[in-house]
């Protein structure tokens, strides 16, 4: 989950967002190599009073820095392309989920066996119990089993939502009337906290979601527990 | 009066030198910038996400969680 002065992303809990994780260290570290030469030349610019007052073409440094950002852009383009299809990959998931988007709450559907459905709403600040997370606290979490692909369906029965989980690297618009599947897998037990990310009215920012990944054999005893 | 004449001074090619000087260096900086990022950073992430996955034991991980008591579906 996020923490205070947090610079960088939540630690991974997917295969997937540790990809992305990679990915983006290598796209900064591209940032930071331009970044620092266009600096560089910059400051040599400014700090000489010597001038070329006769230019009239530059063909070989033209050629150079036009070749060089269209290389650059590949190496960029191509580890993307990459992840972009790993996450579309045939993962054969083991449950599907159905999650709505409602004003100002998330709501959940278990049906593949039994008809399970429950609504998620946050713990307002003056019920949180000491240890609590102000702000993320919901009443029904959703329980998962880890270790396992299971397959997200998100839709919402109003405006535009958005279910958002950072660490397992997954952000999908909960748009009315269409339905959108997202892949979730963690490798982890635990707890895991997202937020609507999608402008959704006055308390849109109090509609977090939790995620609660246990062993398989906890999963099934909680779900024939809330049928 | 002086008695000898002064070296000619460098009087042409003074902002090429510059350039020439100044283009190595930005060069050698902005690789060398990227490089410590990819090795101090880039490199040393896989390295710790390998190294808690290599002996990692999630059942392990989750009867600690469950003992500090902070699922609701596991007491």
């Amino acid at each position: 989950m996020a923490y205070p002065s947090q610079l960088g992303f939540q630690d991974a809990s997917s295969p997937i967002m540790e990809e992305l994780l990679y990915f983006h260290d290598h796209a900064l570290m591209i940032v930071f190599l331009i970044s620092s030469l266009v600096l560089y030349v910059i400051l040599a610019m400014l700090s000489t009073k010597l001038m070329h007052t006769n230019t009239m073409d530059a063909q070989v440094i033209e050629t150079i820095w036009t070749i060089l950002p269209a290389v650059i852009l590949v190496l960029i383009a191509l580890p993307s392309l990459r992840i972009l299809y790993m996450m579309d990959e045939i993962n054969n998931p083991t449950i599907t989920v159905k999650t709505l988007g409602h004003q100002w709450y998330w709501s959940y559907e278990y049906t593949d066996y039994e008809d399970l459905m429950f609504d998620s709403y946050m713990i307002p600040s003056e019920e949180l119990k000491p240890g609590d997370l102000r702000l993320l606290e919901v009443d029904n979490r959703v329980v998962l089993p880890m270790e396992l692909t299971i397959r997200m369906l998100i839709s919402s029965e109003d405006v535009l939502h958005s279910w958002a989980m950072p660490s397992l690297g997954l952000k999908t618009d909960a748009i009315p009337g269409r339905l959108n599947q997202a892949t979730l897998s963690s490798t982890r037990p635990g707890l895991f906290y997202g937020q609507c990310s999608e402008i959704c009215g006055s308390n849109h920012s109090f509609m977090p979601i939790i995620l609660e990944m246990v062993p398989l054999k906890i999963f099934e005893s909680w779900s024939s527990s809330m049928v | 009066m002086s008695s000898g004449a002064l070296a000619k001074p460098q009087m042409r090619g003074l902002l090429a030198r510059r350039l020439r000087i100044h283009m190595v260096g930005a060069f050698i900086l902005s690789i060398g910038a990227g490089a410590y990022y990819k090795f101090a950073v880039g490199d040393q992430r896989k390295k710790a996400y390998a190294d808690f996955y290599r002996n990692y034991d999630s059942m392990k991980d989750f009867e600690e969680m469950r003992k500090a008591g902070i699922f609701q579906s596991a007491k």
